[in-house]
């Protein structure tokens, strides 16, 4: 027994066991972050050093073993103070202004959940905000200013491969992600690339995951301590409410799952064992196979021609009228193994019992997961609980009834469709390969009115006057004893075949073809990576002295990370447009109608100047988009112009989207008469963008951030109270940018009497005041932002109506992106200023 | 110089003299570059397959040292140094104006092949500053004017 002291107290450490592992297990906290339980030490990061009496220096305590007599102190000022240079050092590569925020908790506050975007440039905007180590540990070591203004590398997003995101703008280079795919496999499918400031995580030559035989088990995403790292899925779902185990059934490996679990459905699925992967569909394919759009959750009867959804009455009851004339050897039930024995019993008993025929068929799958069954000779009727019949048989049969998760090619045949809960959703138990009971729990909720297939099967007998099936309790469980107890396979001796190469995984489950419900198994299937192509700009054809095609893109670039300038050829807008108005967007045909604020126009050229930000699904279709390429529809000039006069001073507020804005502002205020004075802000340094036109146009221009690396420290408000304070005459006051910017500017002014100004940005639609959709309470009338706004009086409206209303589509939006496939980069456009750093 | 279509073999005799593989891929991959000028992807797959050492790790322990090249190199590499002392004598505009007339960036290789540009932190010989090497060859106290006249000399080789 090793016995030493830690902080004082006297504690016993096991043999070989090091200091960190032994503080923590005594509930000492020691702040750590390259040291992970999937993983051995390594001691890379630093931060978890201590010091140790007679001992050189600061040892770091997840390298060093305890040893009798050491006398170990974790949290001395000087310790406090090394973690916290330490992390301020990793936080000069990351985007860390949301953790130096004087608004931080209100910001927390007002968007609870993360944002969608593209890049992640601040924590408000990433996924993994509520499981974030690097946030946690700020917090813990009290961490509150950069050293020197950040380093942002402007790396393009990565989303060509399937399932997994990576933003590697918030890469810390702690390693975990390398050292688990090595020890885990063995390999190194990532690495380290390069050295200094531009060493970064990669595979060799720039190939993507796909080509370098990634086996895609995810556990690189699993110990990421950041958002660099993302299930594509999963991301959008931030921390999961609760987790729960069971055991995975798309092949008969048996591995335990750990399911994270959101309003009773599953987001991600991730290995129970620390040491061994899942392999792909353990990992990545049971949330969204689960969470299938299409997935079965009514029950249906065919009335005459066509399938309808009804009751579980009427559709057992109409079941069980068609199944009578079938009893006996012209009836089969068909089933595959992937099912609860609990189930099978059942089904067994259903078949043998109530409908007195042998044919209880089980399917037997082959390596692939695929299972078919050739029905006995003379059978008419059939209950099949998948597609395990050939479309061809089908049509001989008599009656064919669905028990199903999915639709299929057998659903044109089926008399009846109950829908089946499954996999997740069903508790029991099954057997694994090796012969071994495994407990399932139902950990998740089945979709609409879904039951499990042996309450299916018993509510059938039900409605047929049966109640052979009611009495059979102890049966199953003399039946179940034969198989013995059963024990979730929390650690595996070997690694999954299936997660070792991914060609051994499984194709089917339940008769399903897994490709074929997720795209990104399809993406893997190909074997080939997504393929890049540059599509040929549609100008390259075209006379350059031609004029521009209606709604064409004349120019494109990247301004700020995620902020695309855009100047489209709109000729009747850019003739009529006055500032402050706006315009709707839509990329393509079947895109959203997106508004969008008038930056500037060139009546002259016909061109309008618009600033997207990559937020959801259309403004990506915008964002990748290029020069030469034309957008479906613009509609404009829309909304009320600004209220131009000759106030005084004027001081526009701007942020993020909303900077772009106020060259047209200040352009029309100016020429009135104002003195304009702009304020913007943004982050960090690497944020702003058009300082120059912007300067151009204004008396005065004052730049913050609120890392403190440009211009003033805070947000655009703490500037404009300074200059007030400071005794500046300020007649009135704009502001444009997100919801939380124009509200914090117009709580924090509301007792100063300065008029404010604020440009609302709800979900439109139409945008001429017809829908509705884009209304807002303003001094407690219902107003609509398209054609009375876009500017209220900012002390007057009701900001957290307005949240909530921008947030009512977050689940269709969500379902609208593609969340396992690859994204196309085809059409970015690179053409200088993008940063995204490819050519 | 293509790659294409290249012989191989060599790495598998390369790899059977250095048993203890992991160490000696760094020596191998020297010897490679020895041969071929640079580490190309079929050579590192080519590596990886005949060490077990994975293609991934080899790349990332290469594009560690400068010393690596993963192109090929121009026929005739072009060192400018911009150590401290050639730095305060204008090596920096030197390096400018061969960028200029051979329109490429340091690090790069022009179009034809015929010259590589790299910058260097010193030759080790500061008296003779601001200096340039052509293929090992010296140019003391080099001006912006003398480049092009220098550089005429190599296109023909």
């Amino acid at each position: 027994m090793i016995e030493l002291t830690i902080n004082g107290n006297s504690v016993h450490a096991e043999e070989g066991e090091t200091l960190l592992k032994c503080a923590l297990r005594h509930g000492i906290e020691i702040p750590h972050l390259c040291n992970h339980p999937s993983l051995p030490p390594y001691g890379a990061c630093r931060i978890c050093m201590v010091e140790v009496e007679g001992m050189r220096g600061f040892p770091t305590s997840c390298t060093t073993p305890a040893a009798s007599g050491m006398v170990v102190r974790t949290d001395t000022p000087a310790l406090q103070e090394l973690r916290r240079n330490i992390l301020g050092l990793m936080m000069l590569e990351h985007p860390s202004a949301c953790l130096l925020c004087g608004r931080r908790d209100l910001c927390d506050e007002f968007r609870p959940q993360a944002e969608k975007v593209g890049r992640t440039t601040g924590c408000h905007t990433c996924n993994n905000k509520e499981v974030c180590e690097v946030r946690s540990l700020s917090e813990e070591l009290g961490f509150s200013e950069l050293p020197v203004p950040p380093l942002y590398h402007h790396r393009p997003i990565e989303r060509s491969d399937p399932f997994i995101d990576r933003d590697l703008n918030l890469c810390i280079l702690c390693g975990r992600c390398v050292r688990v795919c090595k020890h885990q496999h063995g390999t190194s499918i990532i690495e380290f690339v390069g050295r200094s400031s531009i060493s970064r995580i990669g595979e060799a030559f720039g190939r993507t995951l796909l080509e370098a035989d990634c086996r895609f088990c995810g556990s690189c995403v699993d110990v990421c301590p950041t958002g660099s790292l993302a299930d594509r899925y999963a991301k959008w779902f931030g921390k999961a409410e609760s987790t729960a185990e069971t055991t995975c059934l798309f092949c008969d490996e048996g591995c335990a799952l750990s399911l994270g679990i959101q309003q009773g459905k599953v987001v991600h699925a991730q290995a129970v064992d620390p040491d061994k992967p899942l392999c792909v569909l353990g990992r990545f394919a049971v949330a969204p196979f689960m969470n299938g759009f299409d997935r079965l959750s009514v029950p249906q009867l065919r009335v005459e021609d066509s399938l309808r959804e009804v009751s579980w009455d009427e559709a057992l009851a109409g079941a069980g009228e068609k199944l009578l004339p079938w009893k006996g050897e012209t009836f089969a039930l068909v089933f595959d193994s992937a099912l609860p024995l609990e189930d099978k019993f059942y089904l067994k008993a259903f078949t043998e019992q109530v409908m007195q025929s042998p044919h209880a068929l089980e399917a037997v799958p082959d390596s692939k997961g695929k299972a078919k069954v050739v029905l006995p000779h003379g059978v008419k009727a059939v209950l099949s609980l998948g597609s395990f019949i050939d479309p061809a048989e089908a049509e001989g049969l008599e009656l064919l009834i669905l028990q199903d998760v999915y639709p299929g090619a057998l659903i044109e045949k089926a008399s009846v469709v109950f829908p089946a809960a499954m996999f997740t959703e069903v508790a029991g138990t099954t057997v694994d390969a090796s012969g071994t009971a495994r407990p399932l729990f139902a950990a998740t909720v089945p979709p609409g009115k879904a039951r499990s297939d042996r309450q299916i099967v018993m509510d059938l007998a039900g409605a047929m006057h049966e109640t052979v099936l009611s009495d059979l309790e102890e049966k199953l469980a003399a039946s179940l004893k034969a198989t013995g107890d059963p024990v979730l396979q929390c650690i595996r001796k070997t690694v999954p075949p299936a997660a070792a190469d991914p060609s051994l995984r499984r194709d089917w489950f339940r008769g399903r073809y897994l490709p074929g419900l997720i795209g990104g198994l399809r993406s893997l299937e190909d074997g080939s990576s997504f393929e890049e192509k540059p599509a040929p700009l549609p100008s390259d054809n075209r006379d350059p002295a031609a004029p521009p095609q209606l709604f064409q893109i004349i120019r494109k670039r990247e301004v700020a990370p995620n902020n695309h300038e855009i100047v489209f050829y709109a000729p009747s807008v850019a003739k009529k447009a006055q500032a402050g108005q706006f315009v709707i967007v839509m990329a393509d045909e079947k895109s959203e109608r997106v508004p969008y604020t008038l930056c500037d126009w060139d009546a002259e050229a016909g061109t309008i100047t618009l600033v997207v930000q990559e937020k959801g699904r259309s403004s990506r279709k915008l964002a990748l988009m290029q020069a030469g390429e034309c957008a479906a529809h613009i509609v404009g000039p829309l909304g009320t112009p600004l209220d131009i006069q000759n106030f005084g001073t004027v001081a526009l507020l701007g942020g993020c989207y909303g900077i772009g804005a106020h060259i047209a502002n200040a352009k029309a205020l100016k020429e009135a008469g104002n003195e304009v004075l702009i304020i913007m802000e943004a982050r960090s340094h690497y944020l702003h963008y058009y300082l120059e036109e912007l300067a151009a146009v204004a008396d005065e221009l004052i730049v913050t951030t609120i890392d403190g690396s440009n211009g003033i420290k805070g947000h655009a408000i703490d500037a404009l109270l300074r200059r007030m304070q400071s005794g500046a005459r300020i007649d009135r006051a704009i502001t444009v940018g997100c919801p939380f910017m124009m509200m914090v500017a117009s709580k924090e002014t509301k007792e100063t009497g300065l008029p404010m100004f604020a440009a609302l940005n709800p979900i439109m639609l139409d945008g001429t005041g017809m829908c509705g959709a884009c209304r807002v309470t303003v001094q407690g009338e219902t107003k609509f932002a398209c054609v009375d706004g876009p500017f209220f009086d900012a002390h007057q409206i009701d900001w957290d109506e307005l949240k909530d209303r921008r947030n009512a589509y977050t689940d269709a939006e969500l379902n609208s992106l593609l969340t396992t496939e690859p994204v196309a980069h085809a059409h970015h456009a690179h053409s200088g200023g993008c940063g995204c750093g490819r050519s | 110089m293509s790659t294409a279509t290249k012989d191989l073999s060599y790495i598998e005799e390369l790899v059977a003299q250095y048993p203890e593989h992991k160490g000696g891929t760094l020596t191998i991959m020297q010897k490679i570059q020895e041969r071929e000028g640079c580490l190309s992807p079929e050579a590192l797959d080519e590596l990886a397959r005949c060490s077990g050492v994975s293609v991934n790790e080899l790349y990332g322990v290469a594009t560690f040292y400068s010393f690596y090249k993963f192109s090929p190199p121009g026929k005739h590499t072009i060192q400018v140094c911009l150590g401290t002392a050639c730095h305060v004598r204008g090596g920096a505009k030197i390096l400018a104006e061969l960028e200029r007339l051979l329109g490429i960036k340091v690090g790069e290789v022009t179009a034809d092949g015929k010259f590589g540009l790299v910058r260097i932190a010193c030759l080790g010989c500061c008296a003779l500053e601001p200096v340039i090497a052509i293929d090992g060859k010296f140019y003391p106290r080099v001006s912006v004017r003398q480049l092009p006249s220098i550089l005429a000399a190599y296109q023909d080789q």
